[in-house]
């Protein structure tokens, strides 16, 4: 009895989450998001699975910024991430409007400098916005 | 019939037969291979050659082999996105294109004697760049980085980035020391704005 009671009460949680939860948040939760979203290693040179960071998405428009949504090796999304090249940071530019991870719930943040890839071909930062704990990013390899 | 060529062979071989010992072979010919490893610490905030600076015989293959992270090695030349000439004239220009996965790697054999440039396309502007030294320094990567200004035909010459100039160790050490290696703890900091 007490099952089916905790069976039914997870019914209607889930129900409730699906109700809440956009259904664009829905197609981004899982990889790949679709809504003009490439795999960025079919755009530049770079392996599917980033070490650190994941499997990555990007709207080629929204470059080099992004966001990139970033999936884990189960194509669960993990983060979203923002490049801002150095120079457009000493020259003060303004980055405004950028989208999130719709319907996501933040965990942390990291900023991490980087030197360059493909695709942001200069120094740049990498804001993190991560959808999961830390100890799970660090897992992600 | 016996051609010069086939008489010269079939004498040698007897000659050989009769003064050299059994156990005796000729040389082959050593192979002049060195590697430079193209790193990256995880973070891909690092990046580096190693070495960073080496002195080769001409006739020497240099291999680039990446370690970590996504690189290129590229020559120092104007066909090679207007970067300035750093190689000896008469050289030929090399650009590997991006190397993606750990082992990838890109040979070139040097015989034109001088310094050479190269860098890491995307890797450039935050000091990722390296200097070989083959036989005898001279050539335009001996000069200063200006050393083109003003000259004809170089108006869309790209400068060397401040970080990179930094980066680059000097020929006189390379040619006292042979072999300069890049070290994580050796790099610039974050480069800062390019001077204006």
């Amino acid at each position: 009895m007490k099952r089916i009671a905790l069976g039914a009460l997870g019914a209607v949680f889930g129900l409730g989450l699906l109700l809440v939860t956009p259904q664009s948040a829905l197609a981004q939760r899982k990889a790949p998001p679709g809504d003009g979203y490439k795999k960025v290693s079919t755009l530049v040179p770079l392996p599917d699975f980033l070490p650190g960071l994941g499997t990555l998405y990007a709207d080629p428009a929204t470059l080099p910024a992004g966001p990139f949504l970033a999936y884990d090796r189960q194509g669960n999304l993990v983060s979203s991430i923002y490049m801002i090249p150095l120079k457009d940071m000493n020259s003060q530019k303004a980055f405004s409007g950028l989208k999130s991870g719709k319907g996501e719930q933040v965990d942390h943040v990291d900023v991490v400098y980087n030197a360059g890839h493909p695709g942001v071909a200069e120094p740049h930062y990498h804001f993190i916005l991560w959808y999961i704990s830390a100890a799970k990013a660090a897992a992600l390899k | 019939m016996i051609t010069r060529r086939g008489f010269i062979r079939s004498g040698g071989a007897v000659v050989a037969g009769m003064v050299l010992p059994s156990w005796w072979r000729a040389p082959a010919p050593a192979v002049k291979l060195v590697e430079i490893a193209m790193r990256s610490d995880t973070a891909g905030s690092k990046v580096w050659f190693d070495p960073i600076g080496l002195l080769v015989e001409p006739g020497t293959t240099v291999r680039w082999v990446v370690k970590q992270n996504v690189h290129t090695t590229t020559a120092y030349h104007p066909d090679n996105g207007h970067h300035s000439l750093r190689i000896p004239e008469g050289a030929a220009p090399w650009d590997s294109g991006y190397l993606v996965n750990p082992g990838d790697h890109f040979d070139v054999t040097l015989t034109v004697p001088g310094v050479y440039d190269f860098f890491c396309m995307p890797h450039e502007a935050a000091g990722m760049v390296g200097r070989l030294v083959v036989g005898k320094p001279g050539g335009p990567g001996a000069l200063p980085f200006d050393y083109f200004t003003g000259r004809a035909g170089t108006g869309q010459w790209l400068p060397v980035p401040a970080a990179a100039q930094q980066n680059f160790p000097a020929v006189e050490r390379i040619v006292h020391e042979r072999t300069i290696r890049g070290r994580l703890d050796a790099l610039p900091a974050t480069p800062g704005p390019e001077p204006r």
